[in-house]
């Protein structure tokens, strides 16, 4: 019996290692550990021997048992490792990979957040108006002349409400400070309309981006630290920013403001970025008296304000030559900026 | 604004002064230099030639071959193409090498066959005049050979922009003044003439005293009109003007001298004496331009005692009153005319000229009176002739710059002490201004945008300089209010959509009329709510926007005919509209527009499909971008569309959803489906921002038990959903459709019925639930669903 026992141990053993694949190895497993399998027959014969022989038989083939199992499971892994390796021949790793649908954000939003996020940092909120504005708003309460040229009927889009379009998003200064008490510390990004025709730099819609600060004691040298800030954070820590002194009815002094900016494959170059100045005095006494209070009565606060063209920034950061590409959203213009 | 270097130079010592220089001095006190261009040439390879021969071209009939004496000992063969000169006519002639205003080189080259070593060129090729119709022929006595240069003044004409509130920089004694003010230079003094003024009486009447305070004339007899003397014909040639007649040339003159506008009228067609009135309600006034314009009674004319209009009042002659060549009395006018009354007149004719721009921003009335007697004595002097009498005036100048307080505390507070309070009373000094007493500034009657302290801060800032004043950066601490939330929950949104794989879109808000029938408004439009710009600019751009949906439209078009298999497209934004049938006006409303149709998947070598996405594409995006909220589409009318359902979020409407009709979509060049949703900004970005809590992982295992049933085709899935929330049932967490099968060929299911399997997932929080409660629960929801609901189980 015990002769016996390690015969079929070593016969199972040799049949499991020749086993070449996993067919071979299921007939292996059914000769020897199958319901008629020689292991199986050979503990049937257990019955008839000596009380004294069991234990000793019964180790025995428990011991056949365990190494014949795990000669199974061990060559199993094997021939299925093999398998594994197979499969992969042949495989094309340089085959395109699966395409995902493509998606991003506009590039105006891309810039505008950048610009936001900027402005964020220096502790502006964001605030924001209607797009269908008053002449009060628009013009009156921005110390524009009765008959300043941007009020014609040419230049600005009217309803027959009388209202109007906005021209720039500095109805937000207002707005703002019709409902807030001084400090205010606001930027209010948007769309704006002029009466310009569609060409390659002119829309009849665009986006600009408004800011308006006034507390008791806000200085020109803070309206110059917070914009040359602003543009080198936009444009890289070496900007040159240089302040123009220039005329707006609603703030004074007014400038302009250059960057010097190098456009791909072009020369450094001064390019004005932005309009700013010190809220006019006529402007806060608008505002007082359309608040009934004297919070923002020009003895009592001060203030700066600027406003920026989104589309010209983005035309200038990313060298886009033609407006009209940021509104005609083909994808294959828009993929571009992922 | 166009200046003349040289002209400039006629009014301060320029030696020294670089146009670079000039340029950076000017732009940076906010008179901005938007170009400089060189007149005449500087090469001395431009000379004096005299043409000794010419020929035709014997292979082009419109050139011929020149020989020219260029002093060079031997004739040079030059051909051209010009047909204006004779033998023995001088011309300027560039030399091979010579680099003619414009940058461009003159070459040796051959031009059809011939020679040609050198260009003979016009007025325009060397820079000087305007005149391009010939070779500039030069006067006889000028020496052949030597370099135009030697002859013709070189010059540098200054662009530049005066901003509205600056009309004292409008003439080249203003600018000169300025520049002398920036350099600490001194201004050259002009001799003026006194004139001799005299009340009008008769002669004069003033009735439109709003639009004209102060109005001189005098008269100059026996003129002689004639061409103007070179020099200046020269001085308005450099700055594009062309001369006419010595007394037209003169009033031109004078206004770029001085910016007063002045005009001369012949003395033979005024009949009687002057008067100024306000023209006569649609009164046709037929202007030098030879165009007739309707004028109104807040039009100010200048006419005669006949009651016909000369000239209409600071903006423009009449055509029959103006100075000819038979004129031989000339009446002088030099007035003072009110800004704002200019301005309404001449942008309601859309009639601007020299005069009207100066007059609407106000020129200087202390000036009025010189410049008569400086035209009136240059009128004398190259046309001859002899002043009548004293110059008669009606109204008197107004008064319009007084003194003004400078306030030094605001003005440390305006630069944060970085101008010295010495500095600033030279920067006011050097402009001008003089000191009456404490910190009372005097205004010259030229400058008449100062009229407020902050008006002479923002003098003192721009003469010394932004320079000047350190920058300082005090960051705010500043809490997100609304807006600033709104903002990012937006763009979280935007984010996630453009994760899912569609672009962002930015659309003009103004569309065509004729887009009106793709809108598909979150509420529907009636007659009176939409909004009309008065004025388009076209048809294309007419209406504002009152849904994303056109624009998204036009966009997946555009990109289809580009090649897009798929059109994936997300836009966010303003929709503008009236509502009630216009009863409320102007809401502005932000909307998330999103359109998808076409590929599921992009092509793929490993796995091809070729479907395109359906309803439940788009209706998937909608459930991704707003978890956990119950969302359902409610059929709706459909319209223009053939698809078009209610989109509600736990039961209220936010939206609208569609599907376009194919037909439409063949218009567009979609032929695929093309599926739109359009939802309530400001409700979706509420439904996200609302994820506070976050709930515990289940402890204990459920069970899923499925059921299939057959159900009237009609009957909707909301239906069976709603009956299932209505039974509440505790341990049901969760249910969800996952097969539907119908048989439209009847074979093997009733065409009018249909298959539904749905798996219903048990669970408790407190315990591992037995089968047998699972079986409990499920017969009870299976039961419900068959009590209320049309169904059999299968």
């Amino acid at each position: 019996m015990k002769e016996e026992i390690a015969q079929i141990q070593s016969d199972a053993l040799s049949a499991i290692e020749s086993a070449s694949d996993g067919q071979a190895l299921d007939q292996a497993r059914i000769a020897f550990l199958g319901k008629k399998g020689r292991l199986t027959t050979a503990s049937a014969g257990m019955k008839d021997l000596s009380k004294d022989e069991k234990p000793v038989v019964g180790q025995l083939l428990n011991t056949a048992r365990c190494a014949i199992t795990d000669a199974l499971e061990s060559k199993g892994r094997i021939l299925q490792d093999e398998d594994d390796r197979a499969s992969m021949e042949g495989l094309d790793i340089t085959l395109p990979g699966q395409p995902l649908h493509p998606g991003n954000l506009h590039p105006l939003t891309q810039l505008k957040d950048r610009a936001i996020g900027i402005l964020r940092r220096l502790g502006f909120a964001l605030a924001e108006g209607p797009e269908i504005e008053t002449e009060f708003h628009c013009f009156d309460a921005l110390n524009t002349p009765p008959e300043h040229p941007a009020r014609n009927e040419k230049d600005t889009f009217y309803f027959g409400s009388g209202k109007l379009l906005r021209t720039h998003t500095s109805t937000v200064q207002i707005r703002t400070m019709e409902t807030q008490p001084p400090p205010v510390r606001v930027i209010a990004p948007g769309s704006c309309y002029r009466r310009d025709e569609v060409d390659k730099t002119h829309l009849p819609a665009f986006n600009q981006l408004e800011g308006l600060y006034v507390d008791n004691d806000v200085q020109v040298g803070d309206l110059k630290g917070t914009l040359e800030f602003f543009y080198r954070a936009m444009f890289g820590e070496e900007t040159e920013v240089r302040f123009r002194p220039h005329f707006f009815p609603f703030t004074e002094p007014s400038f302009e403001i250059d960057a010097r900016l190098q456009l791909k494959g072009q020369d450094p170059e001064w390019i004005e970025v932005a309009g700013c100045g010190m809220v006019d005095p006529a402007v806060f006494e608008e505002i007082c008296k359309a608040r009934g209070d004297d919070l923002y009565h020009p003895d009592k606060v001060t203030g700066y304000a600027f406003g920026m063209g989104l589309d010209r920034l983005a035309m200038i950061k990313w060298g886009i030559k033609d407006i009209r590409l940021l509104i005609e959203n083909d994808a294959r213009f828009l993929s571009q900026f992922s | 604004m166009l200046v003349s270097r040289n002209w400039l130079a006629e009014h301060l010592d320029l030696t020294g002064l670089s146009n670079a220089e000039l340029d950076d001095i000017l732009t940076f006190a906010g008179v901005e230099v938007e170009g400089i261009s060189e007149q005449g040439v500087s090469s001395d390879l431009v000379v004096v030639a005299c043409i000794m021969q010419t020929d035709p071209h014997p292979n082009a009939d419109r050139l011929s071959v020149t020989q020219v004496d260029a002093g060079e000992g031997e004739l040079r063969q030059i051909v051209c193409g010009a047909k204006n000169y004779k033998v023995g006519d001088k011309v300027p002639c560039a030399l091979p090498g010579a680099r003619l205003p414009g940058g461009f080189e003159i070459g040796e080259t051959v031009m059809r066959k011939v020679e040609s070593r050198g260009m003979l060129c016009s007025a325009v090729e060397i820079g000087t005049g305007s005149d391009h119709s010939g070779l500039m022929i030069l006067p006889a006595d000028w020496e052949t050979g030597k370099p135009v240069h030697n002859f013709v003044e070189n010059d540098t004409i200054f662009e530049i922009e005066v901003t509205p509130n600056r009309p004292d920089l409008l003439s080249h004694h203003g600018m000169a003044r300025e520049v002398a003010a920036l350099t600490s230079r001194d201004l050259k003094t002009v001799e003026i003439p006194l004139a001799e003024l005299a009340p009008a009486g008769n002669a004069l009447s003033l009735e439109g005293q709003d639009a004209c305070p102060f109005y001189t004339a005098v008269t100059i007899r026996d003129v002689k009109v004639g061409e103007s003397p070179e020099w200046l014909r020269t001085r308005l040639e450099s700055i594009g003007l062309r001369p006419i007649n010595n007394i037209v040339d003169i009033t031109n003159f004078v206004l770029h001298e001085m910016g007063q506008p002045l005009h001369a009228f012949d003395a033979a067609k005024v009949n009687g004496g002057i008067c100024i009135r306000n023209a006569g309600e649609g009164e046709i006034f037929s202007a030098l331009d030879e165009e007739d314009y309707k004028l109104n009674a807040s039009d100010c004319v200048v006419s005669d005692h006949s009651g016909s209009a000369l000239a209409l009042g600071g903006v423009m002659g009449g055509q029959d009153s103006g100075v000819t060549e038979s004129t031989s009395d000339v009446i002088l006018e030099s007035a003072w005319f009110d800004p704002p009354s200019i301005r309404r007149t001449a942008r309601r004719l859309n009639l601007h000229s020299d005069s009207s721009y100066r007059f609407e921003r106000g020129v200087d009335p202390q000036g009025v009176t010189s410049a008569s007697a400086f035209a009136a004595s240059l009128i004398v002097r190259l046309a001859g002739g002899s002043i009548e009498g004293p110059t008669i005036h009606a109204g008197a100048p107004p008064e319009l710059s007084g003194t003004v307080t400078l306030d030094p505390a605001r003005l440390q507070q305006l630069v944060g002490g970085a101008i010295p309070m010495e500095k600033a009373a030279n920067a006011l000094e050097r402009l001008g201004l003089t000191s009456t007493g404490e910190n009372q500034w005097q205004i010259p009657s030229y400058r008449l945008d100062l009229q407020r302290h902050v008006d002479l801060a923002e003098e003192i800032v721009r003469v010394n300089g932004l320079d000047a004043i350190p920058s300082r950066n005090l960051a705010k601490a500043a809490i997100p209010g609304r807006v600033d939330t709104r903002y990012d929950l937006e763009l979280d949104l935007k984010k996630q959509l453009a994760a899912l794989g569609f672009y962002e879109a930015q659309t003009i808000k103004l569309i065509a009329e004729s887009q009106l029938p793709d809108a598909l408004p979150l509420r529907p439009l009636q007659d009176g709510d939409i909004i009309r710009v008065s004025l388009p600019l076209s048809e294309d751009h007419s209406i504002m926007r009152p849904s994303l949906a056109p624009s998204l439209l036009s966009t997946a078009s555009l990109n289809v005919r580009q090649g897009a298999k798929a059109v994936r497209f997300f836009e966010t934004g303003r929709c503008f509209r009236n509502a009630g049938g216009g009863k409320a006006t102007d809401l502005e409303i932000d909307a998330l527009g999103i359109i998808l149709g076409g590929s599921i998947q992009p092509d793929f070598w490993a796995r091809r499909t070729d479907d395109a996405c359906d309803a439940f594409a788009l209706k998937g995006v909608l459930e991704n971008i707003l978890p956990g909220v119950q969302l359902q589409l409610t059929p709706a009318d459909p319209g223009n569309f053939i698809l078009a359902a209610q989109v509600t979020a736990n039961g209220k409407t936010i939206g609208s959803f569609a599907q376009l009709s194919p037909s439409r979509g063949r218009e567009l060049d979609m032929e695929f489906p093309v599926y739109l949703a359009e939802l309530d900004l400001n409700r979706v970005c509420e439904l996200r921002g609302d994820n506070s809590h976050v709930v515990e992982l289940p402890q204990f295992p459920g069970s899923s038990r499925d059921a299939a049933m057959e159900a009237p085709a009609e009957l909707a899935n909301a239906e069976i959903e709603k009956s299932i929330r209505k039974l509440d049932e505790s341990l049901l967490v969760s249910f969800a459709c996952f097969d539907v099968f119908r048989d439209s060929t009847g074979e093997k299911m009733d065409s009018g019925r249909k298959s539904l399997a749905y798996t219903f997932h048990y669970r408790a929080a407190d315990r591992t639930l037995k089968s047998e409660e699972v079986d409990v629960a499920h017969q009870k929801t299976l039961r419900h669903l068959e009590k209320t609901l049309p169904i059999s189980y299968r």
